[in-house]
């Protein structure tokens, strides 16, 4: 075969087969490829005058009803959804494309914590204000959702006003009542539930109070006015309200606290391992409790909560201003915001309403949750969401300091540092924050 | 295409017709010929301009889809540049130095570096012996190799699952293992060393089938004579492998130290999978944040493009001079094992 | 090597196979029982026997086929064109001479330093002055061909090609384009294999790009995966079902590429 004199005419047989074999399908995958490539091209709208309005959710937000309803009544606008598994993705896909100033859909559902920084760059997204929709939501949820300039940026959907979710079994091998409101009666403030939890653990030593030192923390910030940001935004982390919550949080740490991280392996397992007695519940985590503790009885939520109320999560729909549909985004925006729409996403997928009106509907009032013990949990949770008195100024950095304050909550935690080196470090990294 | 030599016809390479065996003279006339016919030209063309055209397609996509990114970076990291709110104004060195001064920034070069050494070393020296194993006339042979591609498939949230449950400093398996033999569990997500361990074989066990296979393919090149006639001289299994095999590869095994270097200093997923705070940053401390999750957190958390850009322009010069030390370490050894 | 290998070598092998299917089992396992089982994390040893259920409510919940279909198609057309591409520019920098060929190699192997996160932004941008957001365009184009694979068939080509083979080809009046099809395409036959699974899986398993380069209503595979996902407690045994259900595909790969490097001991005698 190296033999230079001759051009070798030809190679064994079977192999030009296989090349040939082969060059036809590369080939035809390049064909395929382009005509798939090309035919992908979606003519969204302007197809028989019908607009499509994409809707972007993450999580459950309970939608799939109602966009099939509002599909089946309207013939002019189409609505399709947008789904991501979880709001970190959904986070990377909306700050990518506000980057690149192109790609969002036409609503786009933002999370709670994080609405304050898309207020900061109000420029990207519509004005929602109506005066129509005057009064339709709580008003600390309109807060959240309006920028500097008074205007309205996001539609609220949902919210999560906080119960407590006790175990009775275990109460009971405690000694402590199991009854829904007399467990009421023994937390009503911080200090009654950190004393409640004294005896608690005295009686059984293997079990903590509370299933995460993250998870006290967050209930007790979202008491807090002005946790980490001033009113107009300067950051502002070394105050006395956040100190206390801080000493309360690490002083019990050794006595009360399940020492995991919440939402990591640990504290899954934990459910079922009768790691912990309580946990601070706002609506959504009670799907959480089902699915991770499943098969364990004793379940039940008692319509308090120490401080009066707290708000934790909920999200909003904003409408992008890149958009091409802004008019009829915003008007499907309103609609799936409606307090009746709402109620429908609770009933499938268990989102609390933010509408004042949808509190007192009966979907909300009769709603009843067989794991917790037949809770009334609409009940429950309308009384804890109107008890909410103070919600947290949250600026553009809020999600920042937050996760530099749970990181050190863990820090103390898992024993790598003590109270005071954590606190000082977490102070130094708000400030590198820049 | 039969045709004889074109006489006058010269390769870029310099080689003329003088040097070739002597023809008869074909039909297109002797090497006398100073004029060069068509046939001619289109050959030397061809020799001369084909390398050019066999890389620009390469280059194409290259100019689009790499060129652009890095210059694009490069020229966000010298502006303060906020990811929603857009290009600000130009700042010079300062999102540099920012980083430089950054709490954390020293703590995750050193992770990244910590993790890197934990994961290329040993995963090279397995990748080998894998591969060695993998050269041999095996029964089913097809089967074994193929199965060391399946931690590459598995997918990452069942990786996170698995080696959460493997890795639990509470209830993880390895954990009650030790327990159960009277040993005190190990911090794994807490301590910084046992984090570095742990997420070093979550990327070993994904990447060194991988690698393995990508050895046993250079492996298989080596003519099988070689290894006859040395063990006719009496040599073992394993000196015929250092003195025959590794020699033979060390074009592949440039190649492998030099994607695992740059691979390696650029995890990412893996400790991110690890991590079971929130905020996802390499633990509460950040003992296992790589710097490539420092230019996510800088980035897509903290929103400010322009010091992700100077942390990602730092990695990349940091890859580089790694890169090419250890290049210049795997031409040493290679010569060690008898010359090329 | 004549002699067969012994038990040494296949004990040890049968460990390096089972540590590397043991989580795939795992994931299989997890999949195949109910979500509260599937939320513990270990499984018991045996498959519970809701595999079947459970896929198919993957199915239902996700445009799977559909999702299944476009990762096909880009993978295979990356994956084609990246060996096809690469092997012809991998020749180039390996036997070619050229102008600056050191240089442009070098340069090549360090872009592949540039981290794909930050990457993410500026391609975003180029794809949408290009048009081509939305598009399965935007998903191929930047994978057409790598430096990866570039880098990787010129390494193996080296010694692979004999540049004698190829000088004598030169001689005999060979234009470029024919000593390729004739000499370097069958030569690089076992690392172009490797290269193109390769390039297929990593294709087939990226997420981020896609999940935000693609249009929602036609996703890949991985895409569509994460949808199992929503809602804040995680069905991990539907999750998981659905996962390893799209890992099928990828094992029927193996077993037809597989063969294609075990042809690669023919290779050897090339050099004789």
């Amino acid at each position: 075969m190296s033999h230079p004199t001759s051009r070798p005419v030809s190679r064994p047989r079977p192999r030009s087969r296989v090349r040939t074999g082969l060059t036809l399908g590369v080939l035809s995958t390049l064909v395929l490829g382009v005509t798939a490539a090309c035919g992908s091209d979606d003519d969204e709208g302007g197809k028989d005058g019908k607009t499509t309005i994409t809707v972007a959710t993450f999580n459950e937000f309970g939608y799939e009803g109602l966009i099939e309803e509002w599909n089946a009544s309207h013939d002019d606008i189409k609505l399709k959804q947008v789904k991501v598994g979880t709001w970190d993705d959904a986070k990377a896909n909306l700050y990518t494309k506000l980057a690149a100033g192109s790609g969002l859909s036409d609503i786009e559902a933002v999370e709670g914590d994080a609405i304050a920084a898309v207020l900061a760059e109000s420029d990207a997204f519509t004005d929602l204000s109506d005066s129509a929709l005057d009064g339709r939501w709580l008003d600390f949820v309109v807060d959240r959702g309006t920028n500097a300039d008074g205007q309205l940026i996001g539609y609220a959907t949902d919210i999560g006003p906080e119960g407590i979710c006790y175990r009775a079994d275990l109460f009971e091998q405690a000694g402590l009542p199991t009854d829904r409101a007399e467990v009421a009666a023994l937390m009503g403030t911080w200090d009654d539930y950190f004393a409640t939890g004294e005896q608690f653990v005295a009686k059984m030593p293997d079990t903590a109070w509370y299933d995460s030192s993250g998870g006290l923390a967050q209930a007790m910030l979202n008491q807090v006015e002005n946790p980490f940001e001033t009113d107009d935004d300067a950051i502002e982390t070394d105050n006395p309200e956040l100190k206390a919550v801080w000493d309360a949080v690490t002083g019990n740490v050794e006595a009360l606290s399940s020492k995991n991280s919440q939402w990591g392996d640990d504290w899954t397992s934990s459910f079922q391992n009768d790691g912990f007695a309580t946990m601070a519940c706002p609506g959504w985590m009670l799907g959480v409790i089902e699915g991770n503790a499943e098969g364990v009885e004793g379940w039940d939520i008692a319509d308090v909560f120490p401080g009066g109320g707290g708000n934790w999560g909920g999200s909003y729909l904003t409408v992008p201003a890149q958009g091409d549909h802004i008019d009829e985004a915003k008007e499907v925006a309103a609609w799936l915001t409606a307090p009746e729409q709402q109620v429908k996403a609770f009933d499938a997928k268990g989102t609390f309403p933010s509408q004042v009106e949808a509190l007192s509907m009966p979907e909300i009032t009769d709603a009843v949750n067989p794991f917790f013990n037949d809770a009334p949990i609409g009940e429950i949770l309308a009384n804890r969401a109107e008890a909410v008195t103070v919600q947290p100024h949250k600026g553009p950095k809020y999600s920042d300091i937050l996760q530099a304050f749970q990181a050190a909550v863990l820090r103390v935690d898992d024993g790598s540092q003590s109270a005071d080196e954590s606190w000082e470090q977490f102070q130094a990294d708000v400030e590198a924050l820049g | 295409m039969s045709q004889p030599i074109p006489d006058g016809a010269q390769t870029r390479g310099g080689r003329d017709a003088s040097s070739l065996p002597p023809r008869a003279p074909g039909p297109r006339g002797g090497r006398a010929a100073r004029n060069l016919t068509w046939r001619q030209r289109l050959s030397h063309a061809d020799a001369r301009w084909s390398p050019y055209l066999y890389i620009s397609p390469f280059f194409l996509v290259f100019g689009l889809v790499g060129l652009f990114p890095l210059a694009y970076t490069a020229y966000v990291s010298l502006h303060d540049w906020s990811l929603l709110g857009g290009k600000g104004e130009f700042v010079g060195l300062q999102n540099y130095r920012e980083v430089w001064d950054n709490p954390y920034f020293l703590k995750q070069t050193v992770n990244t570096l910590s993790i890197f050494v934990l994961s290329s070393g040993p995963q090279i020296v397995m990748a080998v012996v894998l591969a060695a194993l993998l050269d041999n006339r095996l029964r089913g042979a097809t089967w074994w190799r193929m199965s060391i591609l399946l931690p590459y498939v598995v997918s990452p949230v069942a990786v996170a699952i698995i080696f959460g449950s493997v890795f639990g400093d509470r209830y993880g398996l390895l954990n009650q293992g030790l327990e159960a033999i009277g040993l005190d569990g190990i911090g794994w997500h807490t301590d910084r060393l046992a984090s570095h361990v742990a997420i070093a074989t979550m990327v070993n066990w994904r990447w060194t089938g991988f690698n393995a296979l990508i050895f046993l393919a250079a492996m298989q090149t080596v003519p099988r004579d070689l290894y006859e006639s040395a063990s006719l001289d009496g040599a073992g299994r394993v000196r015929q492998f250092i003195s025959i095999t590794l020699p033979m590869i060390r074009p592949t095994m440039i190649f492998v130290v030099i994607t695992s270097t740059i691979g390696g200093l650029q995890i990412f997923a893996e400790p991110r999978l690890f991590d079971e705070t929130n905020a996802r940053n390499g633990g509460a401390d950040r003992q296992f944040g790589t710097i490539t999750m420092l230019i996510y957190d800088f980035g897509w958390q903290l929103r400010d493009l322009g010091r992700a850009s100077a942390t990602a322009w730092m990695l990349f010069l940091l890859i580089l001079v790694l890169a090419v030390v250890n290049l210049m370490l795997v031409r040493r050894i290679g010569s060690l094992g008898g010359g090329r | 090597m004549t002699r067969r290998p012994g038990f040494l070598v296949y004990g040890l092998l049968a460990a390096v196979v089972l540590g590397s299917a043991a989580p795939f089992y795992w994931s299989f396992l997890l999949g195949s029982h109910t979500a509260e089982i599937a939320a513990q994390g270990v499984p018991p040893f045996r498959p519970g026997g809701h595999f079947v259920d459970n896929a198919k409510r993957a199915m239902d919940t996700i445009p799977f086929w559909k999702a299944v279909g476009n990762s096909v198609i880009v993978s295979t057309v990356t994956a084609t064109s990246t060996v096809v591409l690469g092997t012809l520019a991998g020749y180039s920098f390996a036997k070619l001479r050229f102008r600056g060929r050191n240089a442009l190699l070098a340069f090549v192997v360090a872009t592949m330093a540039v981290p794909t996160q930050l990457a993410v932004v500026p391609l975003f941008i180029l794809m949408s002055k290009l048009g081509w957001t939305g598009t399965t365009w935007s998903v191929i184009v930047p994978s057409l061909v790598t430096a990866f694979g570039v880098f990787f068939m010129r390494q193996y080509l080296v010694d692979a090609v004999p540049d004698e083979l190829i000088e004598a080809a030169r001689i005999d009046g060979c234009s470029q384009i024919r000593i390729v099809w004739h000499i370097v395409a069958p030569a690089a036959r076992p690392a172009a294999a490797i290269l193109w699974l390769f390039t297929f899986m990593a294709t087939w398993t990226d997420f981020f790009w896609p999940l935000i380069a693609l249009p929602p209503d036609n996703p890949t595979i991985q895409v569509a995966l994460n949808q199992l996902q929503s809602g804040f407690f995680k069905d991990y045994s539907l999750v998981l079902a659905g996962t390893t259900l799209a890992t099928i595909p990828l094992l029927v790969l193996f077993v037809l590429t597989g063969r294609q490097l075990v042809a690669g001991i023919m290779q050897g005698a090339v050099k004789g």
